[in-house]
């Protein structure tokens, strides 16, 4: 594995970005299956793409079953005892070599921070077994219904945290179907593909509900609370505090700090009502378009944080407060005219002072 | 291990692989080599079977590889080696009965899929027979080629269900062989459906009906359920395979039965059979208890 780290770390010129590891990955695992497809095409053929079985192989010998020579150790299944086990090792490697890099996306790439351990070593060993299964089953009627008996006396349920580990398992399912049939192309192909679109999915926020706490709006909770006149320090959502590293939560205090004392003391107008986020692959441009047309429509503004990010676009927090006069859409459309290709996405939260009392009327 | 390490180690792997590399030449001289070994050691058992003609022992088994599991169908080429297929895709293999090579394996374009159940070589042509009596006919291919083909219904379908063909180069006909009546009252009898080359015109097809009770004979079966026929090159005989029965019997091209009797050896799925000019009868068998195989047995008249 180190060997396999220091190539992916060269070929990517040490970049952290995942999309790139991830590229370098299957590149690598590109040049050594031509390797072994150039110097034993039977290897590739036997275990890549057997389904479709169209490959010349060109004159072979056929076992004499009337024979006690060499060529005649034939008897168990598909092929001789020999060739059983050079296969069935060759479609474990190829489900391993297949499933490593979906695991290490599971692990990166999610909306939350963390993950589950069970899942990933899960996803490891789940299609070893399954391609096992498979390529004993393989064509007989007898051995799968053999096998339902068995796996029907075992009875194992369980509940994933994430609902969205589920579509992993099932990669990892198909992933040793493919194997256990001989068509790990198909499989490979799947799981590229698979990592690819779950990729840019999690880059681009794709699906994202502006009513669902996510990544650049998790703190409009306790901005609220922060800019409450009473002041009552709230827990913040649950699942955010559960969600967040000891690291994550100590940035996130230091800036609620920052944002207490950019407000003002309790019971004071809040000097900012609103906190502005921008997201984009170009930080000083997209920082220059964007203050310009915050200098025209709001009645102050101050840069809060930027944080850069590795394979996705980095985000902009500013603090505003807007003119009565210009409504938030307004400002995002201008924002949006102004930077037009610039910035991925702008989003403007808005921390009004809770009122007590007429929260308590209604 | 530093990054220079790591790559002075895959770069020292490249040849060592190389070396482990499994020529053509390499291919090709173990298989010239266990050529002439077979062509020797079926003389031999020839010679034992010959000296022994009541036991009809084999004279060579040999065992298919996994993609015939389902081998069928067996058609003599003029080369003295048969073409055989899968009985689920329409892929042709060439095989040399007396040595045990695979020599090439051919496909249908476009990786045509289907019930296949008999093959057989009319000329440069050679037809494939679906089981519903859908005949396809194409030329023959090179190892890995996939050729064109054509397809012709011979409409008689919905009579019969069919698993035999074969070629009859006096009459210049294909012979069908009805295994199961698909009507609702079935005759008691050996139907053979005569279609004259070139296909297309349905009205020339004729038959040949033989009593049940003349292709049973002594034998004791109730039915009989041909599963290939074939020619044999010297009497111009039809020889009938039956592999629910395992049975075999030699009707003469009037409809007159000269042979009935159970297939030699121990044939749990007889699929297909050949005739050598040389007297070697070929059976092949789909993979039932044991592995799919063809089996070579002396032949007499």
């Amino acid at each position: 594995m180190p060997v396999l780290k220091q190539l992916i770390d060269v070929i990517t010129m040490k970049s952290d970005r995942p999309m790139r590891r991830l590229l370098a990955y299957y590149g690598i695992l590109a040049v050594v299956v031509l390797v072994v497809a150039y110097f034993f095409p039977g290897v590739v053929q036997r275990i890549g793409a057997k389904g479709l079985g169209d490959a010349s192989e060109g004159p072979t010998v056929l076992a004499d079953a009337l024979s006690a020579s060499a060529t005649s150790a034939v008897g168990f299944g598909p092929g001789g005892l020999g060739d059983v086990a050079i296969t069935t090792v060759l479609i474990l490697l190829g489900a391993l070599a297949l499933m490593l890099p979906v695991t290490w996306v599971y692990m990166s790439a999610r909306p939350i921070p963390g993950h589950n351990q069970t899942v990933v070593q899960t996803l490891i060993i789940l299609p070893l077994v399954v391609a096992g299964i498979v390529y004993i089953v393989q064509n007989s009627l007898a051995l799968a219904f053999s096998l339902a008996g068995v796996v029907g006396a075992v009875r194992f349920r369980t509940t994933l945290r994430d609902t969205r580990d589920l579509v992993y398992i099932f990669l990892a399912i198909v992933v040793g179907f493919a194997a256990g049939v001989q068509s790990l192309a198909v499989g490979a192909l799947i799981s590229i593909v698979f990592n690819l679109v779950l990729f840019f999915t999690w880059r681009y926020d794709y699906g994202r509900n502006v009513l669902t706490p996510t990544a650049s709006s998790q703190w409009a909770g306790p901005l609220h609370t922060l800019a409450s006149p009473t002041g009552d320090h709230e827990i913040p959502d649950r699942d955010l505090v559960l969600s967040l590293t000891p690291e994550k939560a100590g940035a996130l205090a230091a800036r609620f700090e920052r944002v207490r004392d950019t407000l003002g003391k309790k019971k004071k107008k809040p000097r900012y009502t609103s906190v502005l986020t921008v997201t984009t692959d170009n930080v000083p441009e997209a920082q220059k378009q964007v203050e310009e047309v915050l200098d025209r429509m709001t009645k102050r503004w101050d840069l809060d944080e930027v944080v850069t990010n590795t394979g996705k676009p980095s985000e902009i927090y500013y603090l505003t407060r807007l003119k009565k006069s210009i409504p938030r859409d307004v400002l995002l459309t201008a924002i949006h005219e102004n930077a037009d290709g610039i910035i991925a996405s702008a989003d403007l939260e808005t921390g009004e002072p809770f009122d007590d009392k007429a929260a308590t009327k209604g | 291990m530093t990054t220079a390490r790591s790559f002075l180690l895959l770069v020292s792997l490249v040849p060592c692989v190389a070396a482990c590399r499994r020529t053509s030449e390499a291919r090709a001289a173990q298989v010239r080599a266990a050529e002439a070994t077979r062509r020797q050691e079926l003389t031999h058992r020839i010679a034992i079977a010959d000296a022994d003609p009541a036991k009809a022992l084999p004279v060579a088994m040999w065992l298919m590889p996994s993609e015939l599991r389902e081998i069928s169908g067996l058609a003599l080429t003029p080369r003295g080696t048969v073409l055989t297929h899968d009985d689920n895709v329409a892929r042709i293999y060439e095989i040399d009965p007396k040595t045990g090579i695979l020599l090439k394996a051919f496909s249908l374009s476009g990786g045509r899929k289907g019930d296949f159940e008999a093959i057989t070589i009319a000329g440069n042509d050679i037809y494939l027979l679906e089981s519903k009596g859908k005949i396809f006919r194409f030329k023959e291919g090179a190892d890995g080629e996939k050729v064109s083909y054509s397809g012709y219904d011979t409409g008689l379908g919905k009579e019969c269900e069919f698993e035999s063909m074969a070629y009859e180069a006096d009459s210049s006909r294909l012979l069908l062989v009805c295994k199961k009546f698909l009507t609702k009252k079935a005759p008691h009898e050996l139907l053979i459906y005569r279609l004259p080359l070139p296909l297309g015109d349905r009205s020339t097809i004729s038959t040949l009906r033989v009593p049940i009770a003349d292709v049973i004979g002594s034998n004791k079966w109730k039915n009989f359920h041909p599963s290939d026929i074939n020619i044999d090159p010297i009497t111009k005989n039809y020889v009938i395979i039956a592999s629910r029965e395992k049975g075999l019997v030699v009707v003469t091209p009037d409809g007159d039965v000269v042979r009935s009797e159970p297939l030699p050896g121990d044939h749990r799925q007889a699929e297909g059979v050949s005739i050598t000019p040389d007297s070697i009868l070929i059976v092949s068998d789909e993979a039932n208890v044991k592995p799919a195989a063809i089996t070579l047995y002396r032949w007499r008249q």
